[in-house]
């Protein structure tokens, strides 16, 4: 599985990188994308081939920036990308990156084993899903 | 500091003592004790412990070399530390009405988080979603104008977090507007030299060019306040951050020499911003050891002969990275410990967090909550009475030494590297203890109360005090964009293109940046304009790097 791993701004970067070390060490193929905006996300999933788009969002609010990445994603036919979102998510926020397809929130508190575990749980589902279109 | 003979006696009866602890230990199955950092812990600490300490010479009193027990003869007797919470939110109506909110409450020092980080305007695509929510957002002068409102400039001391020269330069330009000469202002920002810049002189090195600014023009202003709060917040170890910050410290004070510049001048203002963590005895001995470790390293190595120049100051925000989400009060009791070891530890100025903070930017109930922390410590709980009353315990001294030691030689290690790597390694470092941390955790070999253990909290609303965070207001960017075409809108625009070439011509000239960047937030250039004139100039990119935002 391959992931690209992303982040909003290059401030406060422990759990990006963190994140990045453990779902290595899980086995999983990590790309680290850097600071990007959203439509430059979009772009280099596609180039990269990304199974899964990992999005830190520590500064900014949550649901702008995946609103865009939707966006962005979805106009490059990409949609079917599964996103996962990372950081400070506001309770208010949770429903409307449901609502935007995000796939899974990991907040402070997730451990190594469920990000990993999560990151292949969301990727299987979207094999899946790609498998099953006609 | 002992007689050697009763050292010995106790050092025999001593090895007793541990061989039957040690039996002991063994049999009931407890591990070796170690510091949060990993620093092996005894049970038990004796004169023997610390029974190769020379008072004198390693300890000595407050006020005098090496500055171990703390900076000032009187401690806090005759000077509070500042009460320095970091506020940031929205744009600069919201941030000034919250300072001066805490003002009335005791706050006495100003510090602002957000100034000049993004390098791009409120009306760029970078700003969307950004505007207002990690801190205040400043386009131009006029932002900085609204911010310093009703704020005494020559009572309360300015810390710039971030080290954006124009925000530097707006400041600046608010105090010539209010007749302050910049020999006048008291004020801190963050800084400190990174690799770069050609030859000795380091020409174009922005980090340099505000020591030197600073050292010839603004005497009162601490021209580095050299952060490895954040680098420690990012995971590093306490001899970790002691060692990055004499490290930082050096290694700008070199770069300020290779200017022409006057070591005990410079090194007279340099001043550190470090963390609070768990680890109580851990961390009052840290700050300790620093202070000892930095005041040998600027007499020994710079030849500085007044002492003060030798004395580290520090300012304190207690640690984030040990706040948890889970049960959010639980942060109120660790960010008031973490405050007591900064007040024990001899902080000349302090921000502590706010429980909510984990959440989002505090709201105004939990940051006046962090400013009454402060307020209790310093007025209730009778540890301000007494210089370093710490000092003497025979395992905070065994631990001073043990960090001092650690750190030292770190250090070297650093030193002796090529100087982009020592930056490299310190990241390095820094981002494995992070991921040991979380390893820790996950593992419950470090419990956090509320997250690994004790996780059940009661589902029934009505036996916990309700938490509503702060919520992100979208609306902050666009009333941010209105004060940005306002500013445009009213700016004379011949001025403004004048002060732009200038500035341009400046930096391609390499030329100290900061005069003619004073001239150009006058001419209310905005800091977007300012960070594409200086792309187009150099020919490069501007990246920002972690802790040094916009230079």
């Amino acid at each position: 599985m391959r992931v690209l791993l992303v982040q909003d701004s290059t401030g406060h970067s422990t759990g990006y990188h963190v994140v990045a070390r453990a779902l290595r060490d899980a086995g999983i193929e990590v790309v680290l994308g850097g600071a990007l905006l959203p439509r430059e996300i979009a772009r280099l999933a596609g180039e990269e081939g990304a199974d899964a788009i990992g999005y830190r969002i520590m500064d900014a609010a949550p649901a702008i920036l995946v609103a865009r990445l939707a966006e962005a994603l979805a106009a490059a036919g990409l949609a079917d990308i599964p996103v996962v979102v990372g950081g400070i998510v506001p309770q208010e926020d949770l429903g409307r990156l449901a609502a935007l397809g995000v796939a899974c929130v990991f907040q402070p508190g997730a451990t190594f084993a469920q990000i990993a575990d999560g990151f292949r749980e969301v990727g299987a589902a979207a094999a899946s899903r790609r498998a099953s279109m006609p | 500091m002992y007689d050697p003979k009763v050292i010995a006696d106790i050092a025999r009866a001593q090895a007793a003592y541990e061989s039957r602890v040690r039996e002991i230990l063994a049999e009931a199955g407890v591990p070796a004790a170690s510091t949060q950092s990993g620093l092996p812990l005894k049970t038990l600490y004796t004169p023997a412990d610390v029974g190769d300490l020379d008072y004198r010479r390693d300890l000595g009193f407050p006020g005098e070399l090496p500055f171990t027990r703390g900076v000032q003869p009187t401690g806090y007797q005759t000077k509070e530390w500042t009460r320095r919470q970091v506020v940031g939110l929205g744009t600069a109506e919201e941030t000034n009405a919250r300072l001066r909110y805490l003002m009335s409450q005791g706050q006495t020092g100003f510090s602002v988080c957000g100034m000049g980080y993004a390098n791009y305007d409120s009306d760029s695509e970078h700003a969307l979603g950004f505007v207002g929510r990690g801190g205040v957002w400043i386009d131009t002068l006029a932002d900085i104008e609204t911010l310093l409102d009703g704020i005494d400039m020559r009572a309360v001391t300015v810390n710039q977090i971030g080290s954006s020269i124009p925000v530097f330069a707006m400041i600046l330009a608010v105090a010539e507007a209010r007749g302050i000469a910049p020999g006048e202002l008291r004020g801190t920002i963050q800084n400190w030299a990174e690799p770069g810049g050609e030859g000795p002189a380091r020409r174009g090195n922005g980090s340099v060019d505000i020591l030197e600014y600073c050292a010839r023009h603004m005497p009162r202003w601490n021209s580095a306040s050299v952060s490895v709060r954040n680098t420690r917040d990012q995971g590093c170890t306490a001899p970790q951050e002691v060692a990055f910050g004499c490290f930082l410290g050096a290694y700008s004070l070199a770069a300020a020499v290779g200017r022409g510049l006057d070591a005990e001048r410079v090194a007279a203002r340099l001043s550190f911003f470090l963390s609070a963590e768990n680890d109580f005895l851990e961390e009052v001995a840290k700050y300790r050891a620093m202070r000892r470790l930095w005041a040998r390293l600027v007499r020994e190595r710079f030849g500085v002969t007044d002492s003060r120049s030798c004395a580290l100051r520090f300012h304190v925000q207690t640690s984030a990275i040990n706040l948890s989400r889970q049960q959010p009060l639980n942060n109120i009791v660790r960010s008031a410990l973490h405050a007591l070891a900064a007040a024990l530890g001899g902080a000349q100025s302090m921000s502590v967090n706010s429980f909510d903070e984990v959440l989002a930017t505090p709201t105004r109930a939990a940051a006046t909550l962090s400013l009454r922390t402060q307020q209790i410590i310093a007025f209730e709980s009778g540890v301000t009475r007494v210089v370093d009353p710490l000092g003497g315990s025979f395992c905070v001294e065994a631990l001073t030494g043990q960090i001092e030691e650690a750190a030292a030689s770190l250090l070297g290690k650093l030193e002796a590297l090529p100087d982009r790597d020592a930056f490299d390694f310190m990241e390095e470092l820094t981002r494995d203890e992070a991921y040991r941390r979380q390893q820790a955790i996950d593992r419950g070999h470090v419990k956090v109360v509320g997250v690994n253990c004790f996780t059940d909290w009661p589902d029934d609303d009505t036996d916990q005090p309700r938490i509503e965070p702060l919520r992100y207001d979208p609306g902050w960017r666009d009333k941010q964009i209105r004060r940005l075409e306002d500013a445009r809108r009213r700016r004379d625009p011949a001025r403004a293109s004048l002060a732009l070439v200038r500035l341009e011509g400046a930096y391609r000239a390499r030329e100290n940046i900061v005069s003619p960047m004073i001239e150009a937030v006058k001419a209310y250039l905005s800091i977007g304009e300012i960070a594409r004139a200086r792309e187009a100039a150099l020919s490069e990119s501007f990246r920002p790097t972690t802790w040094n935002f916009g230079r």
